[in-house]
């Protein structure tokens, strides 16, 4: 984790912005997020004295594991300015069909399913958006539906489960396991940002998908293939699905049509809380990893005072408009850099509503 | 008939549809069923055809299916203490238009994305009726309320009266209004429009409070049905509401709007969905063909319109 956090704060290619000299606003898209997540994380101890032990620590990263996962695939696709709703559905329909192919193969079986299946989810949504030129909105709302119909065709019967006699068979343990007292889930993400930081920053394709993201007619001009960035990050995205999902249903042990009825909307509200543009062309990993672990630690912190889960919605909305205010007036009001303005832009147009 | 399938490419899917099913079911072409799919068309329509204004303005709103949840909750809790039931359901009004308030003003004053700020709202407001609720029904048995679904002034069922009032007046209101012009013009070019002296903020906060109040109409059409609410009514329906808009040809990325084109693709996904229904198709392949549906439709739009690679990566961001 160190390690990518510092490479991290080296500037940024130019091409995903505009101001090129550091400054406060282009420190905060970075690392905002992660500061607050040090805030929560120096506040947590003194409101929930449990939350330290070391088993709910580890039950919090388990826990945030396929989350985090899946957020970073959908970090490259709206770092491409697209994102695909189809998360939720792929995640039930690749839990469900690993249970079954550990079933029939045991774990070998189990985990070339996961990674089979999730990419072919991937790549039936970059061919109906590149070959049918469907708009990705429509096209990964239409397979949401689609993925979660096969898992629920494929579980008719009643949801898939984990017999409790595999408990010890290495596939189970991929949830389960802990390495030097970290759950091996976080290590999977872990691996998986490592290499995501990789690939976004240090790779053609990488600036490719951001310079695409920025502007896709410019991008064009510049000899960069749409049908091909579309195909790579759609494909991206259904293999962390497949990744997470691994994860996930070894963790949970049962999936059927319903699993993780909303799932999209998690990943892509992590995504853009991290501070990843809606709009395209700028993306931060680290952004998406804190803003994961930060639902995650809130989520626990709620459950742990034994907050309902009703009221525990209403804050993690509450806490995801503040986030996006906070950049949303940033965009609107600052040139890069200047926070000052943000603020006088604030004390400027809260007076609008009263006077209209 | 050219003329007619031009302005509305849905009807010709929605006369095979209805073919097919005349052929392979008995019960389909009876009158009572048909009523039934109009009934349940003219449900998804009304909001539907507030949802199209938004979709016009390029914007979405997904708060609409947890809208629908705390109309229901409003109105049966309010009804249960006591308050006459015209009142209650004025009050479930209001509280839709509240939520659409509130989500036009964090959308223009707050510069959130409308996506992100009405996801947000989305779990606010269900936590707000799950936490009303503490999780239970609200059941009420109250006429007033049954009237609303169950009525049927001049013989014709309430809901498609209020469905035909709804898309004539959408249809006043896209094609006939400064109004209508206003929120196509946002839709088209925002900054263009906000340039030109259009008041931009109030324009979009306008389409929200419809947006909002067009959902507790639907809750409150969801809670005469089952004579209940709870925190748990109109899970998922806010992909509902953009489903039978974007069938109805009205583009993601703004600026056009079909209120025919809602109006139908309303009542194609019913016909299907019925149609499936009475196949006694499993829930599951429901879900299925309503997902391809979808994308075939678009697919087909798509084909025909852009011969040309079109970027169309950024219009849905809006």
């Amino acid at each position: 984790m160190t390690t990518t956090d510092t490479r991290t704060a080296a500037p940024e290619p130019v091409l995903a912005d505009r101001a090129e000299r550091p400054s406060l606003g282009r420190l905060w898209d970075t690392w905002g997020i992660t500061a607050i997540l040090l805030l929560l994380l120096a506040l947590t101890p003194l409101v929930a004295p449990g939350f330290l032990q070391l088993e709910n620590l580890q039950s919090v990263l388990r826990e945030s594991a396929y989350l985090g996962i899946v957020a970073a695939g959908m970090t490259f696709a709206i770092a491409a300015g697209a994102f695909d709703l189809s998360v939720g559905g792929q995640l039930a329909l690749v839990s469900v069909v690993t249970l079954l192919a550990y079933g029939a193969g045991g774990t070998p079986a189990a985990v070339g399913a996961a990674i089979a299946t999730g990419l072919a989810c991937g790549l039936v949504n970059a061919g109906l958006i590149t070959k049918l030129r469907v708009p990705p909105f429509v096209a990964t709302l239409g397979t949401l539906f689609v993925f979660r119909g096969v898992a629920y065709i494929l579980t008719q019967d009643g949801p898939q489960t984990l017999p409790y006699d595999q408990i010890g068979s290495p596939f189970v343990k991929i949830g389960g396991l802990n390495v030097a007292g970290v759950p091996l889930p976080f290590v999977i993400m872990l691996v998986v940002y490592a290499a995501a930081w990789v690939l976004l920053r240090r790779t053609a394709t990488g600036r490719r998908v951001l310079a695409y993201g920025s502007s896709p007619a410019a991008a064009r001009f510049c000899g960069i293939s749409a049908g091909r960035i579309q195909l790579f990050v759609f494909a991206l995205v259904g293999l962390s699905v497949g990744i997470a999902a691994l994860t996930y249903i070894t963790r949970v042990w049962t999936a059927d049509g319903s699993a993780q009825d909303g799932f999209e909307l998690k990943v892509i509200a992590a995504v853009v809380l991290g501070g990843t543009s809606l709009k395209g062309g700028k993306a931060t990993l680290i952004g998406t990893f804190s803003a994961v672990l930060l639902v995650s630690v809130l989520n626990d912190v709620l459950v742990g005072q034994g907050v309902p889960s009703a009221y525990q919605r209403i804050v993690l909305g509450c806490v995801l408009i503040v986030a996006l205010t906070v950049d949303g007036l940033r965009t609107r009001f600052a040139v890069p850099g200047s926070l000052r303005r943000a603020v006088a832009g604030l004390a400027g147009r809260s007076t609008d509503p009263d006077s209209a | 008939m050219t003329g007619l399938l031009r302005r509305a490419p849905l009807a010709l899917p929605l006369l095979g549809v209805a073919v097919a099913l005349a052929l392979t079911t008995d019960s389909f072409l009876t009158g009572g069923n048909l009523e039934n799919v109009l009934v349940a068309a003219a449900i998804v329509a009304i909001p539907g055809l507030a949802m199209t204004l938004c979709l016009a303005m390029g914007e979405f709103d997904l708060s609409i299916g947890s809208t629908v949840s705390l109309a229901g909750v409003v109105c049966c809790s309010a009804i249960i203490d006591g308050v006459p039931a015209p009142l209650a359901m004025l009050l479930a009004l209001a509280a839709g238009a509240l939520v659409g308030l509130a989500n036009g003003l964090v959308v223009t004053k707050l510069g959130v994305t409308p996506f992100i700020a009405t996801l947000a709202t989305l779990v606010i407001v269900r936590g707000l009726s799950l936490a009303y609720t503490d999780g239970h029904d609200q059941i009420v048995s109250s006429a007033t309320l049954k009237y609303l679904v169950g009525g049927r002034p001049l013989g014709v069922p309430m809901p498609i009266l209020l469905a035909v009032v709804a898309g004539a007046l959408a249809w006043w209101t896209v094609n006939r209004t400064r109004f209508g012009r206003w929120v196509c013009a946002v839709g088209s070019h925002r900054e263009a429009a906000r340039v030109s002296g259009l008041p931009v903020d109030r324009i979009r906060i306008a389409v929200y409070v419809l947006v909002g109040m067009s959902g507790g109409l639907w809750g409150l059409l969801i809670s005469s049905q089952l004579q209940k609410g709870n925190g748990q009514l109109g899970l998922g329906f806010e992909l509902d509401a953009i489903t039978v808009v974007v069938l109805g040809g009205t583009a993601l990325l703004g600026g056009r709007a079909s209120v025919l084109g809602t109006v139908l693709g309303a009542v194609l996904i019913e016909t299907i969905r019925n149609g499936l229904n009475l196949l006694n198709t499993p829930p599951a392949y429901q879900r299925i063909s309503v997902g391809l549906l979808l994308v075939t439709a678009l697919a087909l739009l798509a084909l025909r319109r852009t011969p040309a690679p079109a970027p169309a990566v950024r219009e849905v961001t809006a």
